[in-house]
C-alpha cells in the first residue's frame, strides 16, 4: 500500500506544478494591468505638477530584446529642493574662517545654483502665456545651473497648440549659438549683402539688436543678444510668417528679463 | 612730484585692502543682497567670492610645494596664481632653477582631463594612443602619463609629467634630466595634500 502512495503522491505534486505557474502568470498578468491602468492616467496630472526640471529622469524604458526586463514605469526622480542659500553662505563663512578652503569654495557653489535656480524660475513666472495662441506647456520647462556663472544658466520653455506648432524659448546662455551671433553681429555686412538667397537677417526686437533665421527643416529661429553674455533664443515651428514670429518675441518682457540677469 | 608720491600710496593701499578680507566683504553682500530679493547681486557678489576663495586656495598650494628640488632653488617671483571663473578654473604655476629646468602648472577643471583619464584607464585606447614617447607611469598612487618631448638646446632630453586629480591635472614639466630623475623629483610633492586643496 506504502508503495502505491508514492507515486500517487508524486504524480498530483508533478500535475499541480504546471497549475501552479499557470495560476502565479495569470496572477502577475492582472498585478501588470491593474499597475498599468493606474499609471497611465495619473501620469500626465503628475508630470503638470512638476513645474520645472532640474535633473535628468531617467526612467526611459528598456527593449528585452537581451533577455532585459523591460521598465513599465516607475516614480521618476523627485525634483530635489535647491540648495538652501543662507545655511551654504553660512557654512562658506564657517569653513573660511577654520581654514578648511575646499570645503568653503565647495558651499559657495553650492550658493550659486541656488540663487541660480531660484533666479530661473522667477524668469520662468514672469514670461507670458499664452504667445500668439500658443499655450505654455510647464512640463517642459526647465532651468539648468552649472554653477559656473551666466555661461552656463539655462532656462526653457515651451509653448505649443498640441498639433504642429510650436515655440521654445531659451534664455541664458545657448552655446549652440553663440558662435552663430558671434559671427553674425561682427559681420553685419556680409550677411546683409548676400540679398539674393536670403535665409538670415538682422532685425530689432524692443531696441535690442536680433538675428532671425528660416530654414525648411528647422523654421524660424530669432536671438536677441542680452549684453555681454547672455542671449533668448526663440525657435518656431510651423508659424505662418517672420511677423509672427516677431509678434510672439514682443509678448515677451525682453528688459525684465535683462535686468533680471543683470546683463546692461 | 607729492602728488605722484600720494597717488602711488593710495593706488597701493587700495591694492592691498582689495586683497584684505575681501572673501568676508563679499560673502556679506551676498547675504544682504540675497536677504533682499537682489538674486543678481548675491549671484556677482558669490562669484566674486569664489574667485577670492580660488586665489586663496592657489596661494596654499604653492605653500605645501617644496622650496628646492634637489640642488634646484624655487623663482618665488615667478609664482603665479590666476582664479578664472569660468570654463577653466585655478591656475597655479611654479617653477624651479634656471632655463626652464623644471616647473609645475596645475589647472583646476583642465579640458585636457578626459582625454588623459581615457588614455591612462582605457587600455585600448592607451595603446592606440601609446608610442615609444609616451608611458603610464604611477607617482604615489596616482596613475600618470609620462610623456618625453624633444631634446633641449643641450641635446638632453625634455619630460611631461601630466598627473590627474579629478578634475584638476598637474604637470610637471622637466628639461635637461632622465626619466628616473623626474620621478625621483616629482615624488617630494605632496601629492595627496595638494589633490585634498584643489578638490
Amino acid at each position: 500500500m506504502k508503495r502505491m502512495k508514492v507515486p500517487i503522491l508524486l504524480l498530483a505534486l508533478l500535475a499541480f506544478q504546471p497549475a501552479k505557474a499557470q495560476f502565479l502568470k495569470k496572477l502577475k498578468d492582472k498585478a501588470k494591468e491593474a499597475v498599468n491602468k493606474t499609471i497611465t492616467p495619473g501620469s500626465a496630472d503628475k508630470s503638470a505638477d512638476n513645474s520645472s526640471t532640474e535633473q535628468n529622469q531617467g526612467n526611459s524604458g528598456t527593449n528585452n530584446s537581451g533577455g532585459r526586463p523591460t521598465n513599465r514605469g516607475g516614480g521618476g526622480l523627485k525634483n530635489t529642493t535647491p540648495p538652501d542659500v543662507n545655511q551654504q553662505i553660512t557654512d562658506a563663512s564657517t569653513s573660511y574662517s577654520t581654514a578648511k578652503y575646499s570645503d568653503a569654495r565647495y558651499s559657495i557653489q553650492q550658493a550659486l545654483v541656488g540663487v541660480e535656480i531660484q533666479l530661473g524660475r522667477e524668469i520662468l513666472k514672469s514670461l507670458p502665456s499664452p504667445v500668439v495662441g500658443l499655450q505654455k506647456d510647464t512640463t517642459q520647462d526647465k532651468v539648468t545651473s552649472t554653477q559656473s556663472g551666466w555661461n552656463n544658466l539655462t532656462i526653457q520653455r515651451v509653448y505649443s497648440d498640441l498639433r504642429d506648432k510650436q515655440l521654445t524659448v531659451t534664455i541664458g546662455n545657448n552655446q549652440l549659438y553663440s558662435g552663430m551671433v558671434n559671427m553674425y553681429f561682427n559681420n553685419a555686412y556680409g550677411i546683409q549683402a548676400d540679398a539674393n538667397n536670403q535665409n538670415v537677417k538682422q532685425v530689432k526686437v524692443k531696441g535690442n539688436k536680433a538675428i532671425i533665421e528660416y530654414s525648411d527643416s528647422k523654421g524660424y529661429t530669432l536671438i536677441v543678444s542680452l549684453g555681454q553674455s547672455a542671449m533668448i533664443v526663440w525657435e518656431c515651428i510651423n508659424f505662418a510668417d517672420e511677423n509672427e514670429v516677431m509678434n510672439a518675441a514682443n509678448s515677451f518682457d525682453v528688459e525684465g528679463i535683462k535686468k533680471s540677469l543683470g546683463e546692461q | 612730484m607729492k602728488a605722484i608720491i600720494i597717488t602711488i600710496c593710495l593706488f597701493s593701499i587700495s591694492l592691498f585692502s582689495f586683497s584684505q578680507g575681501d572673501f568676508n566683504k563679499q560673502i556679506a553682500t551676498a547675504k544682504t543682497s540675497y536677504a533682499a530679493g537682489k538674486l543678481e547681486d548675491a549671484h556677482f557678489a558669490l562669484q566674486q567670492a569664489l574667485q577670492e576663495l580660488d586665489l586663496i586656495i592657489g596661494k596654499e598650494v604653492l605653500k605645501i610645494m617644496p622650496l628646492k628640488l634637489d640642488s634646484l632653488n624655487v623663482n618665488i617671483r615667478e609664482d603665479r596664481v590666476n582664479a578664472n571663473s569660468g570654463f577653466i578654473g585655478t591656475t597655479i604655476h611654479r617653477s624651479y632653477g634656471t632655463k626652464g629646468k623644471a616647473s609645475v602648472e596645475i589647472i583646476s577643471n583642465s579640458p585636457m582631463i578626459s582625454s588623459l583619464n581615457a588614455f591612462l584607464n582605457m587600455p585600448m585606447l592607451g595603446g592606440m594612443m601609446r608610442d615609444e614617447k609616451t608611458k603610464v607611469v604611477k607617482v604615489q598612487g596616482y596613475k600618470s602619463r609620462l610623456e618625453k618631448q624633444n631634446d633641449n638646446a643641450d641635446g638632453k632630453p625634455s619630460y611631461d609629467l601630466q598627473i590627474p586629480f579629478n578634475g584638476a591635472l598637474m604637470t610637471f614639466k622637466t628639461s635637461g634630466m632622465d626619466e628616473d630623475e623626474v620621478l625621483r623629483l616629482v615624488n617630494t610633492f605632496p601629492l595627496q595634500d595638494i589633490a585634498k586643496l584643489i578638490q
